[in-house]
């Protein structure tokens, strides 16, 4: 019979892995529009009355929202609830969104109030939809029944062959993922942009930032099919070794996107690569982290 | 999906205070800022420091810019022109994409002669409204 701290740790454990699959989607959705110029001006030169209604505005659509999806699996049928989740996904939307503009150097100590307030509320609009959408972004639920037949088969077949077969297949999706979601950011000038203000203590931050979320996508998330990935094979199934290997691939993705769209050349010296890939990995290993999930 | 309508626990209380929280408090800001906000016009001044620095036969003089009206500015531009000694003149642009109300940018100049033996005039040339 489980006792009262089981049970309070249990609920301790629930809600952070609702927060952080919330906080997931909200990268997931939010982070093209964090690489946007426009969207940083518009939060710049806003008015306090529009930000009101933009906040007003969100505030209502993720209510309404939330009668059918939400974050949290239970809760929001109930008026008082609804209002609850609704408070809730906006907090994570607006911290996650504000945490990214200061990791980018969009926003910092030095930012005027009504400045930092319209970044942070414009960015964080997509931030919150993304946590609304978390469960449906990242739910691998409607592939249970496939998946839990799938390591019996490949017990039957060569153990060898099976490990590599994996760790293609991660390194696969995790590819296309970072494709997915980098490509349209890669031609962008916002890579400069972001890479001319940061410094190279700025750039560690954000390798720091890359693979904390990837990981909080793949593996804290509760809603997602880490635990049938755990019995999966290959060379990316530990935690910490998938997190740093899909982040290379995402690094190395970055550096060929961008070379494809012409943002580096041969002639450029090697921190401007690492410069621009490092701000690029950010998104693509968010988006790999993603891929990896449909595997 | 469809969801279930356990018992709020514990730290779902806890969380919800805190999120309560934080919404509350970006509210709040955003009536502060309207409520004491400046509806004047951007008020545009700029200033050099005399801590020029002389690299490669280049001098570099720092400058810094502050809007201290109410509204934001877009696409500042700053001219600065030097009239030396030997009567070369010469002149550089700034460009500052947006500046909030109270924000500062800083930048530098770069001229082939010292501008502190030759006649120095700089300001602010123009901005939108966004």
């Amino acid at each position: 019979m489980p006792t009262s701290n089981q049970t309070n740790g249990d609920n301790w454990r629930q809600e952070l892995e609702e927060i952080i699959s919330g906080a997931s989607g909200g990268f997931l959705f939010g982070i093209p529009l964090l690489y946007t110029m426009e969207v940083w001006f518009i939060g710049s030169s806003a008015r306090p009355p529009f930000l009101l209604i933009v906040l007003i505005v969100t505030f209502t659509i993720i209510f309404l929202l939330n009668q059918i999806e939400g974050f949290r699996p239970q809760e929001s049928a109930t008026l008082p609830g609804a209002i609850a989740e609704t408070t809730e996904t906006l907090a994570i939307g607006m911290v996650c969104a504000g945490l990214m503009l200061f990791i980018l150097g969009r926003i910092d100590f030095q930012t005027p109030l009504l400045e930092t307030l319209g970044k942070v509320i414009f960015e964080g609009v997509p931030f919150s939809l993304g946590v609304t959408f978390s469960r449906s972004l990242l739910s691998g639920e409607e592939d249970d029944n496939s998946r839990s037949q799938k390591p019996s088969l490949s017990a039957k077949n060569n153990q060898h062959k099976s490990l590599w077969q994996d760790t293609l297949a991660d390194f696969s999706a995790t590819l296309i993922g970072a494709l997915f979601i980098a490509f349209s950011i890669a031609p962008t000038d916002e890579i400069i942009v972001l890479s001319a203000s940061a410094s190279p203590f700025n750039l560690l931050i954000i390798i720091t930032a890359s693979l904390v979320v990837s990981y909080g996508i793949v593996f804290a998330s509760s809603i997602t099919n880490y635990k049938y990935r755990r019995q999966q094979q290959g060379l990316f199934q530990t935690p910490q070794s998938e997190t740093i290997m899909s982040y290379v691939i995402s690094l190395l993705a970055g550096m060929l996107m961008l070379w494809f769209f012409q943002k580096v050349t041969l002639g450029d010296s090697w921190f401007v690569w690492l410069r621009y890939s490092i701000i690029l990995a950010l998104p693509a290993s968010i988006g790999g982290a993603a891929g990896r999930l449909a595997v | 999906m469809q969801k279930k309508t356990p018992k709020q626990s514990f730290a779902e209380r806890i969380s919800f205070s805190v999120s309560l929280f934080i919404v509350s408090i970006i509210f709040f800001l955003v009536c502060f800022t309207w409520i004491t906000g400046d509806n004047n016009p951007p008020i545009l001044s700029v200033t050099t420091s005399s801590n020029i620095r002389h690299v490669k036969k280049q001098y570099y003089l720092p400058f810094t810019i502050i809007n201290s009206g109410g509204e934001t500015a877009e696409s500042v531009e700053i001219v600065a022109k030097l009239l030396s000694r030997d009567l070369d003149i010469e002149t550089g642009r700034q460009q500052v994409d947006f500046l909030s109300r109270q924000e500062k940018k800083s930048g530098e100049f770069i001229f082939n002669h010292n501008p502190t033996e030759g006649k120095l005039t700089i300001r602010v040339a123009s901005y939108k409204l966004p």
